[in-house]
């Protein structure tokens, strides 16, 4: 019981700093926080991965788009268009998350961030534009 | 045309959502950035504003019948998230767009390094899902 209680503890530690991150890049934070489940706390991949989806049914990050929103940085045309389509992919890939293999899904999504982030990082700072 | 476009684009990330178990930010704010031409900041507040509403609902309700979720977990997790994203928004606001974008490759390969490390076997972890 008492190691349950510190291990939630420690989980409410851990969510706080990839929250930070979370605010920082707005994103929601389950791409840290799935990862990190498994690997510290020794969460199986599924449990990880509804458990970040229950992190995320509350709209955590109010706090964090409220500070964006103040500063006139939301585009609310696109973010109404955007709702729809995830809520409807949402149900159709935890459909498919029951029937693919785990590690190979893991190992092709993890590979597209990576070219992903090279790219945000060569556009931002190596490409001399405008 | 415009619109029906950032509609599909919102139904390819929801597919990682229910797949992965994450928001879907991280996929989305590349996108907005490069496919949208908005600016950093916007493509992060509105990543923000479109992870109000329980979008990932649906998912979880079928990570919750297999019974892969931790409930308190979770919670500790939304705490963590709520109080660590104001304080990373207000650090957000104060970046230049471009230092932003960078910093959210970095973040991106984190992420990615994270997941492959994740990806690779562990023991007593089954080789495919379900």
């Amino acid at each position: 019981m008492l190691d349950r209680r510190l291990k939630l503890l420690l989980i409410l530690m851990m969510a706080s700093v990839v929250g930070v991150a979370a605010g920082l890049f707005g994103v929601g934070g389950g791409v840290l926080l799935v990862p990190l489940l498994v690997l510290l706390f020794g969460f199986e991949q599924h449990t990880a991965q509804g458990t970040s989806l229950v992190a995320l049914v509350p709209p955590v990050g109010i706090l964090a788009f409220l500070n964006y929103a103040n500063a006139h940085q939301v585009s609310w045309t696109v973010g109404l268009l955007i709702m729809p389509g995830v809520f409807l992919g949402g149900l159709l890939g935890s459909r498919l998350a029951q029937k693919l293999s785990p590690r190979r899904m893991r190992r092709v999504f993890a590979i597209f961030l990576f070219i992903l982030g090279i790219w945000q990082i060569t556009s931002a700072w190596l490409i001399k534009n405008n | 045309m415009w619109y029906l476009g950032v509609v599909l684009m919102g139904l390819a990330v929801g597919v990682l959502v229910g797949l992965m178990g994450i928001g879907g930010g991280v996929v989305l704010v590349p996108a907005m950035v490069y496919l949208l031409g908005m600016d950093q900041h916007t493509a992060q507040g509105t990543s923000l504003f479109f992870q109000l509403p329980p979008l990932g609902l649906g998912a979880l309700l079928i990570y919750w019948r297999k019974k892969n979720v931790d409930l308190w977990a979770g919670i500790m997790c939304a705490l963590g998230f709520l109080a660590g994203g104001y304080f990373g928004s207000k650090v957000a606001i104060g970046m230049n767009s471009r230092d932003l974008q960078g910093a959210f490759g970095i973040f991106i390969l984190v992420a990615a390094t994270l997941l492959w490390f994740k990806s690779r076997p562990q023991s007593g972890e089954k080789e495919s899902g379900a």
